[in-house]
């Protein structure tokens, strides 16, 4: 098979068919608003929407990937109404009630924490808040902060349901964390509703799970992250996971948030306490209200419990532990505790899943957004944008992989275990860029990556053309065998 | 706890029923009897996953008996119990009638069979595992049953639990203080709260969470705004561990275990044994009282032989109301028949209006995608919703058989009282009233705890039918119509295509069909089974109540008439001896009197000793 080259950029494709569509659409101003605000959203920074049961944590690791308190947390159920938080030059709040039009809200700060104060709105009528603050980590992504699932309130959690998976059109967000705690059955049926099935929604591909508050799951013993790795590593293993996520990643968001926000203060208290003899620090840290209640002088009880909020008490542990084994600076501690978190992996994770991806998950917001007014509204002259969106979905190599990679998922292609995760990581199923895809390191060279790529095309085209291989395994040797041509290709261009 | 003072006082009075010839009387204490030899008070610990129910069981009893992981830990529902030495042993129930078979098993294995990471999902198919250990808070025959996580009330693991409830003295729902309760969590309370009369809520890990007390007051809110009336308490396990292994005091009241020690100790043991105390004296009193009424009679008629024709005629009477409540055509019969068809159809339609509606759903949603695509999480969805279906018309029939069963209870009580004449005589006032019925009140007790000991076997039993089946039925289909989607990839023509779509959206439907004709089937057959135990029990219950009092009658009439032919010089005599006779009987009825009147004393005793 020669290589070909490679097709116009997806992006590009669907961006001319939005303008398309508009231009067909001229005349209704709500199909065409519709559109048009699609095509504005392409531009913009990729929406990531953060899900979860309540109290799962979701707050919290935005205030870890923000890096900022900038969303309230609270002991009980905290977040009612959708809130969207977005780089901005200058802060402002914006509140969306549903009958009237959108109004700036006053901020106020205390103690490094926001809060807004909704001027007597009930949260029901409510439809969103837009929060916009100067911060480089929104600069590529709109995080948006959801009302809790399997709340009490049921309005709450139909709110979140409402936004997340609405019934009528496509999602507003172009890819979704979700929190979960610990599996239950609510989190599965949940996740399910993402996994609607369209053409080519019928993917897993924009969601990732996060198992939150990892540092509890071990009731907060020192060795508690590693176990909460080692529960995310069985959930990624497990087949029901896999065809709902494209990965799970343990992550402490308290531990996370504070590291991030750590002030000098605290250090000062955790040094204090680190001092003291060990069997007595042991004895304080038996229960959160003996920490706070123990009679010591210098830090003192409030002091002691505002640590207790910001850190936890295996942040405390961790914490006095590690300035115990000699770390004295506060920069050096925050970013252990940051590391320790899981932060940094999921961050990561991101980066590869969601951010390398960007323009395929706007195309596919965008195709669904239009695909859902050509069938609202058919008109007899709209048929070849139709045959257009199909022609997309169904030819471009891109949803190719992404269906390919939910089916193998699904577990119900019979093929070695080695080979399914080889294929999987071939088609991009753990990052889109040619070395991730092929297994190497990020600085992996030309001729390496060559190599390995004309490597696994051989093996590849083997397996397509084996009398041995079933037909549904040689026609997904025959969609590896391409998305290695395209690197190869990929790889041409650069060099040139 | 078997209360000793009941023991013997039901072996006093059986004395009694044998030296008086009344075996019929003797058959009901032997029952009362074998009641007080089963002391289990069970207590089942629920919750959803990760919640430290294993821990708190461990905390609860002071040793690791429980395993307890990071991750979901408890696969086997465990039976912790008094013994005098540490033991372990398997029960494996294959659901037959064939005895269960019990497997003993070096102590340190426990966590090879009851956790998830040596047993995953049970696949060595142990029904429960009972570790038998001495410790004085369960020597009042307290028994711990630690459940695996209920993950949502329509999983397996939901019904399961769901099936033990009614059979539970007392139930504590874990939940941790990381947050308030969860909507599957109050849920699942609901039911509880129908199924078993002793509730109460435990919210652990309160020494991890710095914002317990708020979480504590948000829950109470919860509560109140359902309206249940249960207590929450507060602990932490790791605490109380940590000061037993210490023996410190101060730790120890920080870890809110006393509290709820108290609460199972006092409310739920001491209520378990206040009601063997009360049924018990209630029965004793009865028995004294048929016991005595014969003699009583003959002693008026002694004392006032003209009286004699009077008095006859009375009890005639009486015999005769007494024997109509024996008759078919009785109301409190009448009630129960009516009552269990009814119900019968009631609950029948119940169900099948369930099923039905879920089978509508479910058809819809097959048209609406390919079944090849959606079936696992399609078939998981309608196992869920078929389980959860079953559960609450489960729930719904528990309470309407327990309805029933007060009514029925009422009736007969009813037609006793009518049926019963004052005796009343002028002289010496040691006339009494003849009443040998327990009174309603604690008639449900007795009542319910066989209803729903019966109840108990049957649907569990079907709960789990309902889950096997949903396997065979629905795997069939799985790699047949899987396949065939693969292997048409998107080179074959678009009308095979939707051919074979249209297939396997028929096939799955009749699937779907299918299993809902089977469990239908099944769970209509347990309910009727159930039900008609039910009717069974109550109406041998009541039959025999009413026979018992028929005999009394009967030889009271006899001896009334008897009474009449004794001589005057042998009439002081045989009033002396009647007055020493009724004298012993009135002995039991005042000791089976003391053994409740002296409860509240007893109570506050055990409280005091622990």
């Amino acid at each position: 098979m020669s290589v070909q080259t490679p097709p116009p950029a997806l992006g590009a494709v669907v961006r001319a068919l939005l303008r398309r569509t508009i231009d067909a659409y001229q005349d209704s101003p709500q199909a065409s608003g519709w559109l048009r605000h699609n095509l504005a959203r392409f531009d913009e920074p990729l929406r990531v929407a953060i899900a979860g049961k309540v109290k799962a944590g979701k707050s919290t690791l935005l205030n870890a990937l923000v890096g900022e308190e900038i969303a309230p947390t609270d002991a009980g159920e905290c977040t009612r109404i959708v809130t969207w938080y977005q780089d901005a030059q200058v802060p402002k709040v914006m509140m969306f009630p549903r009958s009237s039009p959108p109004k700036q809200l006053t901020i106020s700060r205390s103690g490094g924490a926001l809060s807004f104060d909704l001027q007597g709105m009930p949260v029901e009528d409510v439809d969103k808040l837009e929060v916009q603050w100067p911060s480089q980590s929104l600069r590529t992504t709109t995080l948006i902060d959801t009302p809790g699932i399997a709340s009490l309130s049921k309005d709450t959690s139909s709110r979140a349901g409402a936004f997340l998976a609405p019934d009528d059109s496509p999602s507003q967000a172009d890819a979704v964390i979700y929190l979960m705690r610990h599996l239950h059955a609510t989190d599965v049926h949940f996740l399910e509703s993402f996994y609607d099935q369209g053409v080519a929604r019928a993917t897993p591909i924009n969601t990732i799970a996060v198992l939150s508050r990892a540092d509890e799951i071990g009731v907060g013993r020192l060795d508690a992250l590693s176990s909460a790795r080692r529960i995310a590593r069985r959930y990624r293993a497990d087949d029901k996971i896999r065809s709902l996520c494209q990965t799970v990643v343990a992550v402490a968001g308290l531990l996370a948030q504070t590291g991030r926000t750590m002030r000098q203060h605290e250090f000062t208290a955790l040094s204090a306490l680190a001092q003291l003899p060990r069997a007595d620090i042991d004895g304080m840290l038996l229960s959160v209200d003996r920490f706070s209640r123990t009679e010591l002088d210098v830090p003192d009880s409030e002091t002691r419990a505002k640590l207790m909020d910001r850190f936890g008490l295996f942040g405390v542990r961790l914490g006095t532990t590690l300035i115990r084994q000699g770390m004295n600076d506060p920069s050096q501690i925050s970013n252990e505790l940051v590391k320790r978190s899981g932060l940094d992996e999921l961050r990561s994770v991101l980066a590869t899943q969601f951010t390398e991806r960007r323009d395929l998950l706007k195309a596919r917001s965008a195709l669904l957004a239009i695909d859902l007014v050509l069938t609202r509204e058919p008109r007899p002259d709209t048929a070849p944008l139709a045959a257009e969106v199909e022609r997309i979905f169904a030819g471009a190599h891109e949803f190719a992989e992404l269906r390919l990679l939910s089916t193998l998922r699904s577990g119900t292609v019979k093929l070695p275990v080695e080979a399914l995760r080889e294929a999987e990581t071939l088609l991009g199923g753990d990052g889109g860029s040619a070395a991730a895809r092929l297994g190497l390191e990020p600085t992996a060279g030309y001729e390496e990556l060559r190599a390995a790529a004309l490597d696994a095309v051989t093996r590849w085209q083997r397996r397509a053309e084996s009398p041995m291989s079933s037909r549904a395994v040689s026609d997904v040797a025959r969609l590896v065998v391409r998305s290695c041509e395209g690197m190869l290709a990929g790889l041409g261009v650069r060099s040139q | 706890m078997a209360v000793p003072a009941a023991v013997d006082l039901v072996d006093l009075a059986l004395k009694a029923t044998t030296a008086y010839e009344r075996p019929d009387l003797g058959a009901r204490l032997l029952q009362t009897r074998k009641r007080l030899a089963d002391p289990d008070v069970r207590v089942l610990i629920v919750g959803e996953f990760k919640q430290g129910k294993s821990q708190l069981v461990n905390a609860l009893v002071n040793a690791p008996v429980c395993p307890v992981d990071d991750d979901v830990a408890t696969a086997v529902p465990t039976v912790v119990k008094h013994a005098e030495t540490t033991s372990v042993t398997l029960i494996r129930d294959k659901g037959d009638d064939s005895k269960p078979e019990r497997i003993d098993v070096p102590v340190g294995k426990l966590a090879e069979y009851v956790s998830e990471a040596g047993n995953p999902g049970n696949k060595a198919l142990i029904t429960y595992a009972e570790v038998g250990i001495p410790r004085k808070l369960l020597s009042g025959g307290l028994v711990l049953v630690d459940t695996p996580g209920v993950g949502g009330l329509g999983s397996a693991h939901g019904a399961a639990t769901m099936s033990a409830l009614p059979s539970a003295d007392a139930v504590l729902l874990v939940s941790d203080a990381a947050q308030e309760y969860t909507r599957p969590e109050l849920e699942f309370l609901e039911a509880a709260m129908k199924l078993c009369p002793n509730v109460a809520c435990v919210i652990t890990k309160t020494d991890l969470y710095p914002h317990w007390r708020r979480i504590v007051e948000l829950d109470k809110g919860h509560l109140e705004k359902a309206g249940f009336d249960a207590e929450i308490f507060p602990v932490s396990s790791v605490l109380r561990l940590h000061a037993a292994k210490t023996e410190d005091s101060e730790l120890m009241d920080e870890s809110g275990f006393r509290e709820l020690v108290n609460f199972l100790l006092r409310r739920v043991v001491a209520r378990s044994d206040d009601l063997d105390r009360r049924s018990t004296s209630h029965d004793v009193l009865s028995i004294a009282d048929q016991l005595a009424a014969g003699m009583r009679a003959e002693l008026a008629v002694q004392e006032n032989p003209e009286r004699m024709q009077d008095m006859v005629e009375e009890l005639t009477r009486a015999k005769a109301r007494a024997d109509d409540l024996k008759e078919r055509s009785s109301r409190w019969q009448i009630t129960l028949n009516d009552g269990v068809q009814d119900l019968q159809s009631d609950i029948d339609y119940d169900l099948r209006d369930r099923l039905r509606s879920i089978q509508r759903e479910a058809e819809q949603l097959i048209d609406d995608a390919d079944p090849a695509e959606i079936w696992e999480q399609f078939s998981e969805w309608f196992h869920q919703q078929v389980s959860s279906a079953a559960s609450a018309n489960f729930v719904w029939a528990a309470e309407r058989a327990r309805w029933l069963a007060t009514q029925v209870a009422e009736l007969f009580a009813e037609g006793a009282e009518v049926a019963l004449p004052d005796l009343k005589f002028d002289d010496e006032g040691m006339a009494k009233k003849v009443d040998p019925l327990e009174q309603p009140e604690s008639e449900k007790f007795s009542i319910g705890g066989k209803l729903f000991s019966g109840m108990r076997g049957g649907y569990g039993g079907m709960l789990m039918i309902g889950m096997a089946t949903t396997v065979a039925g629905l795997g069939m289909l799985n790699p047949l119509s899987i396949g065939a989607g693969v292997l048409f990839g998107g080179k074959q023509i678009r009308d095979e295509k939707k051919r074979l779509l249209q297939k396997r959206q028929n096939d799955s439907k009749m699937a779907v069909r299918r299993h809902i004709d089977e469990v239908t089937f099944q769970v209509g057959k347990d309910s009727r089974d159930m039900l008609r135990r039910t009717q069974r029990q109550l109406r041998d219950h009541f039959s025999a109540l009413a026979e018992e009092v028929s005999t009394s009658l009967a030889s009271s009439v006899l001896q009334a008439q008897n009474a009449v032919k004794t001589t005057t010089t042998d009439r002081e005599k045989r009033i002396r001896d009647l007055k020493a006779e009724i004298g012993r009987i009135e002995g039991l009825a005042t000791r089976a009197k003391a053994l409740v009147e002296g409860q509240q004393a007893a109570a506050v005793g055990s409280g005091k000793s622990l």
